[in-house]
């Protein structure tokens, strides 16, 4: 399955409530011609569980790299990295899942039920990100200090981002 | 908060908890392992990982790609050039950038140069760790080849800083690449000895046969990388997966230990052996690499300042990836067309190898802890990008007597290793 | 008679000087020795001297869950009882101080004391690592003591049937009465095994590696010692070189109790002075083989394959041994 079988793929099973979806090959011009393949594609919050549970479906042990996130204006965007395919030359896929939440209300459900490896990410976005994960086995900071103080997310531009932390470095930790 | 009693002492009247760390000499980097045991058995593992944190990929956000590079090079001291290499790709891949082929080379010399230093450091922690110093020390002194060699190449013997979006920062003459070729073929022989005294010892044998065992499933399941995954079966390799650098020419297979004792059982003693088979053939790489190494540019872009320029004016998002010592480093950017990156972040090997500790540990006893904590070569800065220097702390030697003294160091060899 | 008492009186504390410095310096020797092996300058000799100066000088802290008074007595229990017991052996090729007043088996049972002392301020000391330490202390000691036994015993039987009427047990007797001289050559191999015991239980009763399970630095960050700190760790440093020279002369007084001068034709003080430098000669060697050199060349034993060496393989060679010396016996007999 290459990178544009697993676009269509998802294409076809999502119909409609993808929001979109490329494909990138990356050429090494060598001696020996390879490439490396990239599946961007995004999704209604909703649908991430069954875009993974689908995933699930169409390879065997996809594996999960990470999940990246950040702030943009009203949303928290989110991507969670996969890999297909590894363990065989030349026809691995790293896909990109990306969804979006709202602020107001950033809930994601937990992924680690079909993929336990994901844990250490989802933790770390609750507390990086302020997502919260519906479902996820072990709530804990995982990075960041029990110290810290609660509500600040490091990740974000706005006034709950670390900024007043930064500014006064003697008040952090939140005692 | 919790009190210090909830951490060590009695909690039933079989089972006592332990708490190795944040600072255990089993520990090379700070991170906290609460153990529930029974008499010698561990029945229940858990970790605490806040206590490095530095918000490197923070700092990211407020720094050029240029400054990032050095930044990232200071994620972690042994994989500085994993971390630089997967964010040079990952910017190259937004802004297009085509890496001149000699460049390419010099890149995978010097990334398999640190997979050999790495390798080496950790059969000596690992021999340490089973208290077997002797081991350590004939694993640390045959180490001081390759940081020799690393010096002579980058001019220094751990912070390499010789990635450059686009290529690399120093060329290397014939002398260097005799000194590289010559360093390549001692550590094939030297990876037949380590593997002589780590694989042939009957006390080593009998402490890592068996112990810390993660089956491949549990591997799939908890999305292990590295030398790691490959102990227990698993063929990933970003190197033959999605070659990148010289690795298309060089064509690299993935190393399980079937290979090498012709049998997986994913314990410790499987993934000593992966790593130190990995020695030789990152010496077969760079043997290839030197004598393959093609004539040209080394970098896209000399300029600094034109590279920036070059890289404002970019937007969009891209993966860069990378096979480190420990398995895969991965870094995902988002340029917007501004000064510093959007988003930056890091994915080092530990950070999803560090949960199958808990596979290894349960029914191990106490004294396996320090051997499995150590198979997985966990590098605890990686993965909550930190490192801890004491602040404020006085150095005996000024900055400027170092950086003389560093300066002469560098000459000498110089000198002393060009025919 | 009381002159005799003066003059013993007078040699505990030369004796038990002379041991404390003997133990460090061949501990000096020993860290240069494996540094020399790992390929490293390791420190100058007289290092544990200024280790012992520094720990004296030093903050004596004591754990707020720890037991003061067990915690502080035991360091002195232990130092004094290991220096005790070289007043009961032949040390420095002399007739025991004590010679008459305790036998082998009295040597054996102190020599139980040190380590429980050990366990006790590991258990005492209130912390997880030093329970454990002391926990697998207590099964090491438990483990070797059985090999122990039937190598001495083994030997004063061959004494006693050799010479009947002597005091078989008596170190005095069993140094002047060579145990290789007795026997035939199935009793040799019989005493070559026994010799063999004895070094392997050496490094046990030594706690170094490979069966320094209970201080184990990596693994319980120094077990039973990781609360020890000042005055009480230097006097368990001691009693840990002491015990060193205390096992050697244990096993030159079994094994190799021969002097040099006799066979030099020296006499007089020369005489003694050739048996004393023979003496430190074969201290040195018998450490060496039993400490130094294992030390160097073999990894850390889990706990469960420390018992499964000294309950398996240890007992069964020392009973071996045993078993060939009843041969020998019975064929003299026959």
């Amino acid at each position: 399955m290459n990178a544009n079988d697993v676009r269509d793929s998802f294409k076809r099973r999502f119909a409609g409530r993808i929001m979109a979806a490329r494909t990138e090959i990356i050429k090494h011009k060598l001696k020996q011609v390879r490439h490396a393949s990239r599946v961007w594609i995004t999704v209604d919050s909703g649908e991430l569980k069954n875009a993974v549970r689908h995933l699930c479906k169409i390879t065997e042990h996809p594996h999960f790299i990470v999940i990246s996130g950040y702030e943009k204006g009203k949303y928290l965007e989110l991507t969670y990295h996969f890999s297909l395919n590894y363990a065989s030359v030349m026809e691995e896929v790293v896909l990109s899942i990306k969804v979006r939440v709202s602020k107001e209300n950033p809930v994601l459900p937990t992924i680690t039920d079909l993929i336990p490896g994901a844990l250490i990410s989802e933790r770390e976005m609750q507390e990086m990100l302020g997502v919260r994960i519906k479902g996820i086995p072990d709530s804990r900071r995982i990075f960041l200090h029990p110290g810290f103080p609660q509500g600040v997310y490091p990740w974000r531009r706005d006034e709950t981002g670390p900024a007043r932390l930064v500014r006064n470095l003697h008040k952090g930790g939140g005692r | 908060m919790r009190k210090a009693g909830d951490i060590i002492g009695q909690e039933s009247r079989d089972t006592y908890s332990i708490c190795v760390g944040p600072v255990h000499p089993a520990l090379k980097e700070p991170v906290r392992l609460n153990l529930r045991v029974r008499g010698e058995r561990i029945e229940h593992v858990d970790f605490e990982l806040s206590q490095v944190h530095r918000g490197i990929e923070w700092m990211g956000t407020r720094r050029n790609p240029i400054q990032i590079l050095y930044l990232s090079e200071r994620i972690c001291g042994i994989c500085n050039i994993c971390h630089t290499f997967a964010f040079c790709r990952a910017v190259e891949s937004i802004a297009g950038i085509e890496v001149p082929p000699r460049a390419r080379y010099i890149r995978t010399i010097v990334a398999e140069l640190e997979r050999i230093h790495s390798h080496i450091l950790w059969a000596g922690v690992a021999a340490h760790e089973l208290g077997f110093d002797s081991a350590m020390h004939y694993a640390f002194r045959a180490r001081e080849k390759v940081l020799d060699v690393i010096e002579n190449l980058t001019g220094n013997r751990i912070m390499k800083a010789i990635m450059m979006i686009g290529g690399v920062r120093r060329d290397m003459d014939k002398g260097q690449a005799r000194l590289v070729m010559e360093a390549a073929d001692f550590y094939s022989r030297c990876s037949r000895k380590l593997e002589k005294i780590f694989l042939g010892d009957p006390v080593i044998k009998s402490r890592t046969r068996d112990t810390g065992i993660l089956t491949r499933h549990d591997c799939l399941a908890l999305c292990s990388v590295g030398p790691t995954a490959r102990a227990s079966g698993v063929r990933k390799d970003v190197r033959q997966d999605e070659p990148y650098g010289a690795y298309p020419d060089v064509g690299v297979k993935a190393m399980t230990p079937d290979e090498i004792t012709g049998e997986t059982r994913g314990d410790v003693y499987d993934r000593i052996a992966v790593r130190l088979r990995e020695i030789k053939q990152s010496a077969d790489i760079i043997g290839r690499c030197v004598k393959d190494m093609p004539e040209g540019k080394i970098a896209h872009e000399d300029k600094a300042n034109v590279l920036l320029g070059e890289l404002r004016g970019v937007q969009g998002e891209g993966i860069g990836r990378h096979e480190a010592p420990r398995g895969e480093v991965f870094h995902y950017v988002k340029l917007v067309g501004e000064e510093a990156p959007y988003s930056w972040k890091v994915r080092a090997p530990t950070y999803n190898n560090l949960l199958s500790w808990i596979p290894m540990m349960l029914g191990a006893q106490i004294a396996d802890i320090p051997v499995i904590a150590a198979s997985i070569d966990p590098c605890m800065s990686c993965t909550n990008r930190a490192v801890v220097t004491g602040p404020g702390r006085r150095q005996v030697l000024g900055q400027d007597m170092l950086h003389d003294l560093s300066v002469k160091r560098t000459r000498e060899l110089r000198r002393g290793l060009r025919p | 008679m009381i002159e005799g008492l003066l003059l013993r009186t007078a040699l505990v504390p030369i004796i038990a000087c002379a041991g404390i410095l003997l133990g460090l310096l061949y501990r000096g020797l020993d860290r240069v020795l494996v540094a020399r092996m790992q390929s490293r300058v390791g420190p100058p000799v007289t290092q544990p001297f200024r280790d012992v100066k520094k720990l004296l000088l030093k903050e004596n802290i004591v754990p707020r869950d720890a037991v003061g008074w067990i915690f502080n007595s035991v360091p002195v229990i232990a130092l004094s009882v290991t220096v005790l017991i070289l007043l009961y052996l032949p040390f420095i090729g002399m007739e025991p101080v004590l010679e008459g007043h305790g036998d082998l088996i009295l040597v054996i049972y102190l020599l139980l004391i040190p380590s429980l002392a050990l366990v006790l301020g590991g258990f005492s000391s209130g912390s997880t690592y030093a329970t454990v330490g002391a926990q697998r202390e207590m099964v090491t000691m438990m483990s070797y003591e059985f090999p122990l036994a039937v190598a001495s015993v083994s030997i004063a039987w061959i004494i006693s049937a050799a010479n009947p009427g002597i005091a078989a047990f008596s170190l005095g007797a069993i140094a002047m009465n060579p145990a290789w001289a007795a026997v035939g050559p199935l009793g040799l191999l019989g005493l070559a095994l026994l010799l063999l015991t004895m070094l392997a239980v050496m490094p046990g009763e030594l706690g170094v590696a490979p069966f320094d399970v209970a201080e184990a630095e990596t693994e319980i960050a120094g077990g039973v010692l990781v609360e020890y700190s000042g005055r009480n760790l230097a006097m368990f440093y001691l009693a840990d070189a002491v015990k060193a020279v205390v096992l050697g002369t244990i096993v030159i007084a079994l094994f190799l109790p021969w002097g040099i001068a006799g066979s030099l034709g020296i006499t007089g003080m020369a005489a003694v002075a050739a048996d004393a430098i023979f003496y430190l000669v074969k201290l040195f060697i018998v450490i060496f083989v039993g400490s130094i050199f294992i030390r160097a060349a073999i990894a850390r034993f889990r706990i469960t394959q420390v018992v499964k060496a000294y309950w398996g393989y240890a007992t069964f060679v020392s009973l071996l041994g045993l078993l060939l010396i009843s041969l020998d016996m019975l064929s003299r007999l026959l």
